[in-house]
């Protein structure tokens, strides 16, 4: 394929090509300044708050006011500082889970890819049966095992998104794993973990970063769902997903109680697939968005 | 065809072994026991060794663990998954009476997801890069980045609230289905126009396309005749992936609007650690999909005579 001739000392360009391509996409701009702000607001919570989430100060469901902007629940609690705390938990569910899951799917991928005979079969016949379950009935059989908690949610979402990172690994391996300086550095004697780290992990870095962007946003979303449930969150912890779901019972008279959360979800989503979007162009001229 | 049909049967078997294998270990994993649970759970009073012992013999639970697993692979192919702690009924009775319910929910928003989401794509593709095309994608972006239960309130709030069209919770009537439908149905529509969307594009570049162009005819007959029912493959096995995305999403669905079916059956067995249940109605569900996406693969490879000969 690539047949131009190397271009020597402009080792920065690859990177200056990407960054120019990816800001070329106004999409992906206004993405990364949605998430940066939200990534903000989680780091500046507690002075953004007005009040303490889990403070009664003021009555129960009063709608939205000059003093309570987006109203307060049903125990007398200001949902804008709810929002704004639960920002913390819901974001960083969706990061844990994608750490978790990418770094096990990756590295079940790249021995799959790598070794190939037996290792290879039996990784994948496990990421095949993985996949033969929707991610959130997945993510269901886990939170059955381990109960319903934050913590046991993130092991559940993340095996859940596992199967994504290793069928993309494995392919990728797979693919560059018999290209002349792979073979090389195998026959100088180099050891398979440097190899594997040095010249094969290298090379598949971008679809990963890729793939975990868009699943971060939705780990954020079977995250927000499991606690929707009662399997995830428990109260009084201001998440997104429990708060909609505490707001249910009274929606028709108190609407904003439930609303809002999910208007804070759908930002973080869109702001995430947006961004993957955007990288998924800038990494991979191939694959340019629309 | 035939040597086909045969051969995804036989694929199908290890992998069915496998899930079986992963439900049945998930039982295993869980902390206590499932025969002191069910005394402590259902029966109450005093609990003794002895008839602890007794229910661990009849439950078969005293035996090795292999023998465990064999015993509820063969109970399962024969449709007998234990019995309910909670409800003290066989588990797969709870499943076929709840999964009608699950079943027509997922149907009628796969249908809506075709009817709203194909139209859509086509359209986009269609006028590429026209604000048509924008306002498409832009409403299918905002429906795929959306929580499934926040946009079932949404309905709830605006068309059972506000304009009092249908119930807000409930079953059994069609007027009870159309709100939880058009919740699955819209957030699946998002996906699948992307996808015609993307694949009707990348069809167009294809030599007989503009073989059909060029022998002058019609645009629409180009896209309809040529276009569309080559852009059809990749979209079949999508939406056998978003059938059972859409079964899953009932989990939630079904919680908004209050529905009796299989998927708030999980959840509350969770909920009251009624495990036999939660084991039989999950490996039911994830049979339903395997077979789901093993008619899709058949049904594609009747259309398409390349993947039958491929592999």
């Amino acid at each position: 394929m690539a047949t131009e001739t190397l271009d020597v000392g402009a080792a920065e360009r690859p990177v200056r090509l990407a960054l120019g391509r990816y800001f070329s996409h106004p999409g992906a701009v206004i993405g990364l300044i949605i998430l940066v702000c939200w990534i903000l607001v989680t780091i500046l919570a507690p002075i953004l708050a007005p009040y303490n989430p889990a403070d009664l100060v003021a009555r129960a469901r009063q709608p939205p006011s000059a003093d309570h902007w987006l109203g307060t629940d049903m125990l007398g609690r200001d949902v804008l500082s709810r929002v704004i705390y639960g920002s913390r938990i819901s974001i960083s569910i969706g990061f844990i889970a994608v750490l978790l899951g990418g770094i096990s799917g990756v590295i079940l991928g790249l021995l799959a890819g790598y070794f190939g005979g037996w290792t290879d079969t039996v990784i994948s016949r496990f990421v095949d049966a993985l996949l033969a379950f929707p991610s959130i009935l997945l993510a269901l059989v886990v939170i059955a095992a381990l109960g319903a908690s934050i913590q046991n949610m993130m092991i559940a979402v993340g095996i859940a998104t596992l199967p994504d990172y290793a069928r993309l690994v494995r392919g990728t391996v797979l693919a560059i794993k018999s290209q002349p300086y792979v073979e090389a550095a195998r026959l100088v004697g180099n050891s398979h973990l440097r190899i594997l780290a040095r010249h094969i992990l290298i090379n598949v870095n971008a679809p990963i970063v890729v793939l975990a962007t868009l699943q971060i946003g939705s780990a954020i979303l079977i995250g927000a769902g499991l606690s929707f449930l009662g399997l995830g969150a428990q109260p009084p912890t201001p998440e997104w997903g429990l708060m909609s779901a505490e707001g249910r019972q009274m929606l028709q008279r108190a609407w904003w109680i439930s609303t809002f959360p999910g208007v804070a979800i759908l930002s973080v989503v869109i702001a995430c697939n947006l961004v993957g979007d955007g990288l998924r162009s800038a990494l991979d001229p191939k694959m340019r968005m629309g | 065809m035939r040597r086909y049909v045969l051969g995804r049967l036989l694929q199908l078997i290890p992998v069915l072994f496998l899930v079986s294998l992963i439900v049945f270990a998930v039982m295993r994993l869980l902390p206590g026991d499932p025969a002191l649970l069910m005394l402590s759970g259902a029966e109450g009073g005093a609990i003794t060794p002895e008839r602890l012992n007794e229910l661990r013999e009849q439950m078969g639970l005293n035996e090795p663990l292999a023998a465990q697993y064999l015993n509820f692979v063969l109970g399962a192919l024969q449709g007998d998954l234990g019995s309910s702690i909670r409800f003290q009924v066989p588990v797969i009775d709870l499943i076929l009476d709840r999964f009608g319910s699950t079943f027509e929910l997922a149907v009628a928003g796969l249908f809506l997801a075709i009817a709203i989401g194909m139209p859509l794509g086509m359209i986009a593709a269609a006028r590429q890069g026209g604000w048509i095309d924008s306002l498409c994608m832009t409403l299918s972006y905002i429906g795929s980045s959306m929580p499934v239960y926040w946009l079932g309130l949404l309905l709830v709030l605006v068309f059972s609230f506000t304009l009092h069209w249908f119930p807000s919770a409930g079953g059994g009537s069609f007027e009870a289905l159309i709100l939880p439908a058009f919740t699955l149905g819209l957030l699946s529509a998002g996906v699948l126009a992307r996808l015609i969307r993307s694949s009707m594009l990348e069809v167009a570049t294809e030599d007989y396309m503009r073989t059909a162009r060029a022998k002058g005819l019609f645009p629409r007959l180009i896209i309809f005749r040529h276009g569309l029912k080559n852009a059809m493959i990749p979209v079949l096995t999508m939406i056998g992936l978003q059938f059972g995305a859409l079964l899953a999403g009932t989990v939630v669905t079904e919680t908004v609007f209050s529905r009796p079916g299989l998927g708030r059956l999980i959840v509350d067995s969770i909920l009251s650690k009624d495990y036999p249940l939660v084991q039989g109605a999950i490996l039911f569900l994830a049979v339903v999909y395997l077979l789901v996406n093993l008619a899709v693969d058949l049904a594609y490879a009747l259309l398409d005579p390349r993947i039958r000969y491929g592999n």
